[in-house]
């Protein structure tokens, strides 16, 4: 119920502006929304000021398509420039009717009254806008020529008013879309096909093959899996199951076709088709290039970069009685609401957007592309359902900034006048159709080029003969506008090249500006900014600089113009940089900005100043630092790691110059000071060191290559094609291996007797003793890890053990009689443990102990089959093995045991104590460490002697030696161990992982005594230390150094994607690794498999809590986790030789990883 | 197997794979808002939470890891009428655009904090290091960071 509305006919209709209700609450609705610069607030004040309110009396509706006008898409900061327009009518409006209503009231003329704070003063007395609507119900259509108050009047506009957000944003009580939650909703996780952030070409939706439900059937949680064309998605009652899920599923997809050389950006832009648009041609460009004193032609360009937002895109929806709400994190409800209609086939009016603030967009990310997901699950399940995207697909399929490629001609008159300029500038980017539109086929894929590459693209100099042309072109990836669109690039070209021009003129880059400038405004802002930013007046790059450092100035300006061409103006902004440049290193750090800025009038003027810092972090990042890298199919950069963001350490000291103009018009805030960065920064380093720099982003190498008179190193090699998700390892057969058992295998049998099959044991025949005792013999072997498949019921087999000689399988342990233990006899089970032979008289191959499980005693031995007996039975067929041959003929495992195996009991040894004989009876027995750290001959066996637990391989990931003789920096002592086996951490040595993890799970069963006996043998078998080793500390100190002070594009990624867990700052975190990476067996072996599966598979929690390690497997490329051990090996252990083939090894181990 | 643990002072009991994401309970099963998804590798530090009083990354830490433990959340720190001294003072220095990584920010400052009573303004950035935002907030978050050591101190008194 209200008592006061504005309104306007819209583009459908009635749209309400501007409410207050009965109890006089104040709410106005706009069309645009927040993106998180904080326009809620400054849209408030704008009400409150026509109104005389204290602005947190206003509430704002935003982006609704149910409640507020369709204004278009909240792009180019055109809020407060545009959409805000009509909603300050509204407000000024809404005064006026309040002020008649209570000239009637007082009976007094309206011009008598007074309005202040919500409380209208009259002759008579007084009443807010509650006593004044009494009773009311006025519908006024919007008067665009309502009254506005004039700057002079003001009160509330032009001064910082606290962003109304922020108390709720922190502490937790602000709902974003993350945050919206229905009752009864549902967890959508998609599956997004392989050509990651790509859509064009006859692939696109076409590229499923085959979708295997039956391979997740068993999951829990599992609600539906939904399939459209290229569009697949899980559903499941829990967000983590939904994930689980959807990485189970086996899916089969083909494979698109190759992507064009993107790290080589001017040459594939100049290949792609165009249509050639004359933005002006004035003069004659050609004529005057010609007679020019001086010509200069130059290529600028900027590669493809991230929105980056940090939230990655989410939405929940819900279909209902034919109706669709979708609660969205989109910069355009309206354009959204029609892109959904087309996709469910439904009425706009039966949609509604309800627009919740999301993490910052900086222009189109995922936000609406996760809608169109949300929305088809809720149709297909019926219940809401809610998409959240992982950072990985957010990284690969959000329509990046485009890349662009600006060529330019330009001459100097015989007056040194800036007399011709030919610019031309390529932009392959369109507006991101929704990518559901996309896979589900309900929009053709054909490439469609937008034309937005303008912007900014007219010079804002004097120049005669002039002409300026964009090249439209259809993006080559997903591509769209990210803030300050295509004038950033433009920009910087137009901004270097007068540089460039001032430098060959011998002239002052900054008087040089000046002497082009028509605009008394912009010259003032140039000169201001020069002024107070300290500027040295030069005739060329000054060449300052102290040791390795290099020091330089560099000045740039734009007018940022956004929207359709000739384009709208904005703020305008300059940019004073200064920067320090490492010669050796080519490190660029901005050490000094100040910014000025003529924004109009300025609503909010804490708003604009953060506006602006925000624009120099972001833009110092896309500057010196990020480019999206790509490999042969797709968008290559799926983490932080790839992708690394400007930190706190990168920071300059800021300074910003607001030029008050009230009385002037506002102007957008929201990119301006963004558009100068990347050329002022260009200009500083050439101050600096003479080198220009024509090229994003402004890396070390890059800026070390260009100092050395080098060719330009692109962002990163190209990686090769990405295997990551499709590949197969080839299997490699050790056929000669297999040949030489073959020799001896026709001398034995193939077979042993068959032991009848028995009845189950009773119920109850055994003690409660005896069961505890078998299960303590059961963990220290840890028969669960390998007899229980991945994802698979416990203990009923199934698992597959790769083996040199093929693939065996695990068999059901519970006692079922048809496919487990329940019809074996004790006898039948002691000889498979202790002789390798099945009840039925067939060989076991010895990936199967029993060649340690020989030394179980009788008395454990039975104890342990007691407790397999006292489990319940389940029933499960084990798939049969696939062996190579002669290996595959089991009578050929008759006669590797007539090499290999003794089938003796554990004898105590005399000279030892008890201690150490428990010890080696549970190592050597039960335990069957050598199985995977003793190296296995050619035929499979365990080497004996000096090799005996030398370390081993399984499963791809080494185990270390248990001798004494691994790799690693601190020796292992008997503590060590013990902290090891009992905690599955030591302080010295790290955490269990890989394959090692669940057998220290199994270990918590045993007693303090036993595990004490394990470390007291296993500590004795080290030889005498050959040198005293360095201290942990020592160790440690110089570790974290070298990884500080480490400046290559590897020690950047590491920082990025792994800095957090493993390299401590003044916080230690509960979640970060506990131990120093150097002191890891792992970056100190022979070989880097271990500390690959590590990276791919991560670690996982030990028993007794505390941090467990991501598998970085779904984000970081073969190459780039090659880079990270690559650099760990020679920072962390630099005295040993460097692991090669790293790349071909991380392939190998993801291809094997479990 | 039942897990239990304390989040924001009250007792709770999971009976949920011990190897589920803490984030997602945090999030899903106590609906709370603070602890934020963004990249589940522990590299942005969006969900970052206490745990017995040390920050921590939500999105890389398993239930079972934090069984028996006390987790505070940035619900637990204070309410938008009574604010803990750290969110003060990143309310009143305006440190957030989009808000997005302010949970991150506030709980890290909180944490170093607890430690640290008075780190500089360089002690400060190095703790925030692995904390990402998009918006380049870098300026008015330090600022916070280090009003926030003011009424910490304040407060202590």
């Amino acid at each position: 119920m209200t008592a006061l509305t504005i309104w306007r006919t819209g583009k459908a209709g009635p749209e309400t502006l501007l409410e207050i209700d009965p109890a006089g609450t104040v709410t106005g609705f706009n069309g645009h929304v927040d993106l998180g610069t904080g326009i809620r607030t400054a849209l408030g004040q704008i009400v409150a000021e026509e109104l005389d309110l204290p602005p947190a009396r206003v509430r704002m509706v935003l982006g609704d398509t149910a409640r507020t006008p369709d204004q278009g898409p909240t792009i180019a900061s055109e809020t407060i420039q545009f959409a805000a327009v009509p909603l300050r009518a509204a407000a000024a409006q809404a005064r006026a009717i309040l002020l008649a209503l209570a000239a009637a009231r007082f009976g007094c003329p309206p011009g008598a009254l007074t309005l202040r704070d919500g409380v209208v003063t009259g002759g008579a007395g007084t009443a807010d806008f509650a006593a004044l609507l009494a009773n009311q119900s006025i519908r006024a259509e919007l008067d665009p020529a309502a009254r506005v108050k004039t700057p002079a009047e003001y009160r509330t506009v032009g001064r910082s008013s606290p962003r109304v957000d922020l108390p709720g944003k922190a502490t937790g009580t602000w709902t974003y879309v993350h945050d919206v939650r229905l009752p009864g909703m549902l967890h959508g996780h998609v599956l997004r096909p392989p050509y990651a952030g790509r859509d064009s070409g006859p692939f696109i939706g076409h590229s499923l093959l085959a979708v295997d439900e039956a391979s997740v059937a068993h999951l829990p949680g599992l609600v539906a899996i939904v399939r459209i064309r290229d569009f697949l998605a899980v559903v499941a009652e829990r967000e983590g199951q939904a994930r689980t899920i959807a990485e189970a599923l086996k899916v089969r997809w083909a494979l698109p076709p190759e992507l064009p050389d993107l790290g080589n950006i001017a040459g594939t832009l100049r290949d792609l088709p165009a249509t050639k648009r004359m933005l002006t041609d004035r003069g004659d460009v050609e004529a005057a290039l010609s007679r020019a004193k001086v010509q200069l032609a130059r290529s600028y360009s900027w590669p493809w970069q991230m929105h980056g937002s940090i939230g990655p895109s989410c939405a929940v929806a819900r279909f209902e009685g034919g109706r669709l709400e979708i609660w969205s994190g989109t910069q355009n409800p309206h354009m959204l609401r029609g892109d959904i209609a087309r996709l469910m086939e439904m009425p706009e009016e039966a949609i509604d957007i309800h627009r919740h603030e999301a993490a910052g967009c900086y222009g189109r990310n995922c936000a609406d592309d996760v809608c169109g997901d949300a929305a088809l699950l809720a149709r297909a399940v019926g219940r809401p359902v809610r998409v959240q995207l992982t950072r990985e697909q957010e990284h690969l399929w959000e329509p990046k900034g485009a890349a662009q490629l600006m060529d330019v001609r330009g001459g100097l008159g015989e007056d040194g006048r800036f007399d011709a300029y030919d610019f031309e500038t390529r932009y392959p980017s369109n507006r991101g159709p929704n990518l559901a539109l996309l896979l589900t086929g309900a929009i053709a894929p054909s490439p469609q080029p937008s034309d937005m590459g303008d912007r900014t693209a007219i010079p804002p100099y004097r120049i005669e003969n002039l002409r300026v042309a964009v090249h439209d072109m259809a993006p080559i990836v997903r591509a769209s506008w990210f803030r300050g669109v295509s004038a950033l690039p433009n920009t910087f070209a137009h901004e270097s090249f007068i540089d460039e021009l001032a430098a060959e003129a011998g002239e002052d880059p900054v008087a040089f500006r000046l002497r082009h400038i028509d605009d008394a405004r912009t010259a003032e802002l140039i000169r201001r900014t020069a002024e107070e930013g300290g500027w040295q007046p030069r005739s060329g790059p000054r060449l300052h600089g102290e040791g390795d450092f290099a020091f330089g100035q560099g000045f740039a300006y734009a007018t940022y113009v956004h929207g359709t061409f000739p384009g709208v103006a904005a703020a305008q902004a300059a940019w004073m940089a200064e920067v320090a440049v490492n010669r050796r290193t080519g490190e660029v750090s901005l050490t000094k900005v100040l910014v000025g800025q003529d924004s109009g009038l300025m609503i909010n003027p804490d708003g604009v100043r953060h506006q602006l810092h925000g624009n120099v972090v972001q833009s110092l990042s896309r500057t010196l630092t990020e480019a999206v890298t790509f490999d042969a199919i797709s968008v290559a950069d799926q983490d932080w790691g790839a992708y690394p963001l400007a930190r706190f350490e990168d920071l300059p000291e800021v300074r910003s110059v607001l030029i008050e103009r009230p009385e002037e018009p506002p102007l957008g805030v929201g990119e301006s000071a963004s558009v100068p960065s990347a050329a002022a920064i260009a200009n500083a380093i050439f101050d600096a060191t003479g080198v220009r720099m024509r090229e994003l982003p402004f890396t070390p190498e890059r800026v070390r290559a260009a100092l050395a008179g080098a060719p330009m190193p692109r962002a990163l090699a190209a990686p090769p094609p990405r295997r990551r998700r499709f590949a197969r390892m080839a299997a490699t057969l050790a056929a000669g291996i297999a040949g030489g058992l073959m020799a001896g295998a026709v001398a034995f049998p193939a077979l042993r007797a068959e032991i009848p099959r028995s009845a189950p044991p009773a119920a109850g025949l055994w003690s409660a003793e005896t069961l505890a005792r078998g299960r303590q013999v059961f963990a220290a072997g840890d028969c669960a890890a390998c007899h229980t498949a991945e994802g698979g019921v416990p203990l009923t087999g199934g698992r597959a053990i790769e083996t040199p000689f093929g693939t065996v399988h695990s068999t059901n342990l519970t006692p079922d009689p048809e496919t487990g233990l329940g019809a074996w006899s004790y006898p039948a089970f002691a000889r498979a443990m202790r002789e390798g032979i099945s009840r039925d008289g067939h060989h076991l191959y010895p990936a199967f102990p029993y060649t340690a499980f020989a030394r179980i005693t009788e008395d454990d031995m039975q104890a342990l089959y007691a407790y397999i007996q006292s489990l319940p039975p389940v029933r499960a067929e084990v798939p049969p093995g696939r062996m190579i041959a002669p290996v595959n003929l089991r009578g050929t495992m008759a006669a590797w045991n007539a090499l290999f195996h003794t089938a003796t009991p554990f004898t105590p040894d005399p000279a030892q104590g008890a201690v150490w004989n428990r010890g080696a009876y549970l190592v050597e027995g039960a335990g069957h460490c050598a199985s995977c750290h003793s190296p296995r001959n050619a035929l499979g066996a365990e080497r004996t002697g000096a090799a005996h637990l030398a370390g081993g391989t399984v499963g791809g990931w080494t185990a270390p030696a248990l001798n004494g003789t691994g790799p690693g920096p601190l020796a292992w002592t008997e503590a060590d161990l013990y902290d090891y086996l009992r905690d599955g951490r030591s302080n010295r040595h790290g955490a269990a992982a890989g394959p090692m993890a669940p057998v220290i799970a199994a270990l918590a069963e045993l007693p303090d005594s036993d595990i004490r006996a394990m470390a007291t043998y296993l500590a004795s078998l080290a030889p005498a230390p050959a040198a005293p080793e360095p201290t942990a500390e020592t160790l440690a100190a110089t570790a974290q150094e070298a990884l500080e002070t480490a400046t290559d594009p590897a020690a950047r990624l590491f920082t990025a994607a792994c800095g957090s867990c493993h390299m401590p700052g003044p916080l230690r975190l509960a979640s970060a690794a506990t131990v120093p990476l150097a002191f890891s067996s792992t970056v100190h072996a022979e070989r880097p498999d271990g500390l690959i599966h590590a990276i791919l598979e991560g670690v996982p929690a030990t028993p007794g809590g505390g941090a467990s390690m991501p598998g970085f497997a779904p984000a970081l490329s073969d190459a780039r986790i090659a880079e990270i051990a690559g650099f760990l090996r020679r920072t962390l252990a630099p005295g040993k030789a460097e692991w090669t083939g790293l790349t071909e090894t991380v392939a190998r181990a993801r291809a094997t990883r479990h | 197997m039942t897990i239990r643990l304390a989040v924001n002072g009250q007792d709770h009991a999971f009976d949920l794979p011990p190897q589920t994401s803490l984030l997602e309970v945090l999030r899903n099963d106590l609906g709370l808002n603070g602890p934020k998804y963004g990249c589940g590798y522990g590299e942005c530090g969006a969900c970052s939470v206490l745990v017995d009083g040390q920050a921590a990354r939500a999105c890389v830490m398993t239930l079972g890891a934090v069984a028996g433990r006390q987790v505070t959340t940035l619900e637990g720190l204070g309410t938008p009428e009574a604010p803990h001294p750290v969110q003060r003072a990143f309310i009143e220095e305006e440190g957030a655009q989009c808000g997005y990584c302010l949970n991150g920010m506030i709980v890290t400052v909180t944490a170093l904090l607890r430690d640290t009573p008075a780190p500089d303004r360089a002690t400060l950035a190095r703790a925030l290091r692995h904390n990402l935002c998009r918006c380049g907030t870098h300026l008015e978050i330090l600022r916070a960071a280090e009003r926030a050591v003011t009424l910490m101190a304040e407060a202590r008194k």
